[in-house]
């Protein structure tokens, strides 16, 4: 990083930050801090929603999708549209007309106060450590590209989303959202037409676009081949519809980290056109920036592209016994690289299409040698990540990027980095605030206390994501498992609402039992496979299915109950 | 009686804010469905963009 590009990066955050600071001044009390004063827009709703959701993995990690695997991963957002319907349909009006703070104050209204506990608990464990997680994840990529410690960075992305969420509470998270979403949605698409403009002079975009789909980068729409790969492809277009609706349904309508977003929102009509934007520009968001990882395989075709782009654990091998078998590899790899690049410069001057089939031939061998020296590293030496996919975009962030663009581009992975972190401290603050100490500890204090209790929640629970984002950062391990937290107790939590909505005749002990049962069954499904994969490995299913699955059984748990009792 | 009044006059106010709809369309089912027709429409538009370069 150059003098300018600390600049760019620095000018943009510190801006978003003193913008949000003022324009969230003045909070005098509990609606104001935790709702907005249910004054927000429809445009800073949907913005604010899009940014919760985009954290720095998102942008990090998405085009390395895209590079490695094809787009097939924007199927996994087929359902936000359908989950953004249902909810404008059925959850606004009533969330709306009972007024509440909180998704769970709900679950007492319709059932009791321990259905609003278990909601409560079941989203404090999963957000809380979610919200480190959103922390140390691009601060484990930024210590290996860059040399910044784990910790200083988590410092740094912490206390600055601190410093306004504690402050302004829910305005400051919703005025920051839309600037940090303008940045990040500027910068993708700068970053987007450099990567084209950056491809060599003579090739031409329809033969960027030929390359890349023959190349099965451009396989956006794909089916379960089987049925035994029905449930564990994680993406495709049916996986994507049905489990993407109940995970995107789960997340947007009962999550607080984001149905806060539009508690606040001025009128029934600002807060569903919020949600609708999204289920409007959600999809077609996502595919543009996978398609930046797919022009940046064709990139990579006429550069010279590092076999493995983890440096540390390319580093850790060659420490290794390995060592010779992985500079075999690479040395054969690069070569196959550099037949690839003539090959396909050749079919670009000549149309040649038997260049083609060559350049594909040798990309799928290069493809294979890679494959099988991971695989040969991951049977003999199980500790090092060999994962690469989040470091590509930043490489060539910095590798390619002119000065400037590389600070604006930091600038995009720290706002989308602090959008999430502030989301998620504003929920939980909230939730603890609303759903545990106005609830069950002081019940008739005055308005300023629950403010200043507010407060300190937001600050408290920014203190335990930073600590956590640096203990997790020891234990990269870790960060996998958490990250699929949320699809063990999204079923269940949905299940609550789901019954909550429809089953008009369950009352609050059923579908309690119900959750309890159903969480059980769906960690009992989760690991044992993992835990006994000879005798369950048939059972091991992607994690997306345990959202819809954990959903089905607090219904059906629920409703037998019922009838019992 | 007073407390009953009002209670009515929010719930005309929450009736009448339910059937506002945003400007470009006649109702909110209007609405909804354009979103889940773009859904279908980019469904079938990526199969295509797939297909012809796979």
């Amino acid at each position: 990083m150059r003098t300018l590009d600390w600049v760019v990066m620095g000018g943009t955050i510190l801006f978003i930050i003193l913008y949000g600071i003022y324009k969230s001044r003045g909070a005098k009390d509990i609606r104001s801090y935790l709702l907005s004063d249910n004054n927000l827009k429809w445009w800073t709703i949907g913005l604010s929603i899009m940014a919760t959701q985009a954290s720095a993995i998102t942008f990090l990690s998405t085009p390395g999708q895209a590079f490695n695997d094809g787009m097939r991963f924007v199927q996994f957002y087929f359902g936000v549209p359908v989950a953004m319907v249902l909810i404008s349909m059925i959850a606004i009006p009533i969330y709306r007309k009972l007024n509440v703070f909180t998704a769970y104050e709900y679950l007492e209204q319709r059932f009791d106060l321990k259905t609003r506990t278990l909601g409560t608990i079941l989203f404090l464990i999963g957000r809380s450590l979610a919200a480190g997680i959103t922390i140390v994840a691009p601060a484990i990529i930024l210590e290996v590209l860059l040399g910044w410690e784990i910790w200083i960075t988590c410092f740094g992305i912490g206390i600055l989303v601190m410093v306004y969420t504690v402050s302004g509470g829910s305005k400051a998270v919703a005025q920051t959202q839309q600037q940090q979403m303008a940045i990040i949605l500027i910068g993708m698409i700068i970053a987007g037409v450099v990567m084209v403009l950056k491809l060599p002079s003579e090739l031409s975009f329809g033969e960027a676009l030929t390359i890349a789909g023959a190349n099965n980068k451009l396989n956006v729409i794909s089916l379960p081949s089987s049925v035994g790969n029905f449930f564990q492809d994680k993406y495709n277009l049916l996986s994507g519809l049905i489990a993407g609706s109940f995970l995107a349904l789960s997340y947007f309508g009962t999550d607080q980290s984001q149905v806060q977003r539009y508690l606040g929102g001025k009128s029934v009509t600002e807060i569903r056109i919020g949600l609708l934007f999204n289920g409007i520009f959600k999809v077609p968001m996502q595919f543009g920036i996978l398609f930046i990882g797919a022009m940046m395989f064709v990139f990579y075709q006429f550069e010279d592209a590092p076999m493995l782009f983890n440096e540390s654990a390319r580093a850790e091998i060659l420490a290794s016994d390995l060592k010779e078998d992985y500079l075999q590899a690479e040395e054969n790899y690069t070569s196959l690289n550099q037949e690839g690049k003539l090959l396909w410069e050749e079919w670009s001057r000549s149309g040649n299409e038997g260049s083609m089939e060559k350049a594909i031939i040798r990309n799928d061998s290069a493809a294979q040698i890679k494959k099988q020296i991971l695989a040969n590293v991951a049977e003999k030496a199980p500790s090092i990540n060999t994962k690469d996919q989040d470091r590509i975009f930043l490489t060539f962030v910095l590798d390619h990027l002119p000065i400037g663009l590389v600070g604006l581009l930091m600038a995009v992975i720290f706002s989308a980095a602090m959008s999430s972190t502030a989301a998620e401290l504003n929920a939980l603050a909230s939730t603890t605030s609303i759903d545990i100490y106005k609830r069950m500890v002081k019940q008739d204090a005055s308005d300023e206390h629950y403010l200043k209790m507010s407060k300190r929640f937001t600050l408290m629970w920014g203190i335990f994501a930073i600590l956590f984002a640096i203990t997790a950062g020891q234990y990269e391990n870790l960060i996998e498992y958490v990250n699929i937290l949320g699809s063990l107790f999204y079923g269940t939590i949905l299940g609550l609402f789901v019954v909550a909505f429809f089953m008009k005749k369950i009352n609050g002990s059923a579908v309690f039992i119900g959750a309890l049962i159903s969480e059980t069954l769906v960690l009992a499904i989760f690991f044992l496979p993992k835990l006994f994969p000879d005798v369950l490995g048939i059972l091991d299913i992607g994690y997306l299915w345990l959202n819809l699955i954990g959903c089905i059984l607090v219904m059906l748990f629920s409703w037998i109950f019922q009838r019992v009792s | 009686m007073t407390e009953q009044n009002s209670n009515n006059e929010e719930a005309v106010d929450q009736d009448k804010e339910l059937q506002k709809v945003f400007p470009f369309f006649k109702s909110w089912r209007a609405l909804y469905t354009f979103v889940l027709a773009e859904l279908v429409v980019l469904i079938i538009l990526f199969y295509l963009f797939s297909n012809y370069f796979s």
